[in-house]
């Protein structure tokens, strides 16, 4: 195991017609404080590519981080400050369901495995 | 067995004498009325885990009604000044290496929050009680529901876990993708499935014998 790249996704379908005000939202106000915790952002997709007016967008937010003891170092500096999970609780205004999960390259399963 | 644990954490002005006073009439109530006891100084790197583990066995809880006058007594002094303590009948769990070389024993007390669907309880223990199987590093374990708790929350589980060593703890055990990737989303507040309350005491010390 050597710092091998970890993804966090975020895939959120938005409430009909909120694609566009969560996004703002989520790079305006979540976004700065998730680069703070050690996430670089890799890509944001929208789907599908416009804004729907009154059908729900799918947001895939790909977020990356350099091996486990960085992903620790991420997610437990998060969690002992409450005003995350009131931006998601907030930001249920817009969203219809969520997502989140980590992952890797297929390449980089059998070293992450071994530990 | 039914089990008790409490986490004691010694005034910092506390006198050695005094700390040592605790831990042997901790140790003289459990050798006087437990089937089993683990009575030890936690180790470097724990997370509100207290000065000391006490952990006592029982055939059964009635068993255990004599010893909490006497845990009582040994606790009722100005040298402790917090103490987490829970009772359980042991769950699910393997204890099949008596590792008799010693290791590491850790304890996890967290509260799981009273909005999780009783759905959601019984996904998060089944996939807890995976870890060992795809963690080996556990050796031996055990997953609880409390039946009584006190201290900083309402403790509803313990996950217990045998070691044979610190690097166990923490390497296979913190490293694996099965813990990050998969489990520790119930314990993070910022994703969807969150459920236990960030606010665990994670806590582990030596041991000569094991006791899961």
């Amino acid at each position: 195991m050597a710092n091998e790249t970890i993804y966090m996704i975020d895939e959120i379908v938005t409430r009909p017609g909120h694609g566009r005000a969560f996004l703002d939202a989520y790079m305006k106000s979540y976004a700065p404080g998730a680069a703070n915790r050690g996430l670089q952002l890799d890509r944001v997709l929208v789907s599908p590519p416009m804004w729907l007016e009154d059908q729900p967008n799918t947001i895939t937010a790909t977020w990356t981080v350099a091996g486990v003891p960085a992903w620790w170092a991420m997610t437990i500096s998060g969690r002992t400050d409450p005003a995350l999970a009131q931006w998601w609780a907030d930001a249920g205004l817009w969203i219809a369901e969520r997502k989140r999960s980590f992952a890797s390259a297929a390449s980089d399963v059998e070293a992450l495995s071994d530990v | 067995m039914f089990k008790i644990t409490k986490l004691v954490t010694f005034d910092p002005v506390a006198s050695a004498r005094d700390r040592a006073a605790i831990v042997a009439a901790l140790q003289a109530a459990g050798a006087s009325r437990a089937a089993a006891c683990l009575v030890a100084p936690v180790l470097p790197g724990v997370y509100f885990g207290g000065d000391i583990i006490a952990h006592f066995q029982f055939e059964n809880q009635a068993a255990s009604r004599d010893f909490e006058a006497l845990a009582a007594s040994a606790l009722a002094l100005p040298a402790v000044s917090h103490i987490d303590s829970v009772e359980y009948a042991g769950g699910k769990g393997a204890s099949s290496d008596p590792l008799p070389s010693g290791g590491v024993y850790r304890t996890l007390l967290l509260c799981v929050s009273p909005a999780a669907a009783p759905r959601q309880i019984e996904q998060f223990e089944a996939e807890m009680a995976m870890m060992p199987h795809y963690i080996p590093a556990i050796r031996n374990w055990q997953l609880s529901r409390t039946v009584r708790a006190s201290g900083t929350q309402n403790w509803t589980h313990v996950w217990e876990q045998e070691y044979s060593g610190i690097e166990g703890l923490m390497g296979p055990y913190m490293m694996h993708p099965y813990h990050w990737a998969r489990i520790d989303r119930w314990f993070d507040p910022e994703h969807p499935d969150w459920i236990v309350d960030p606010r665990i005491c994670h806590t582990f010390c030596a041991f000569q014998k094991a006791i899961i």
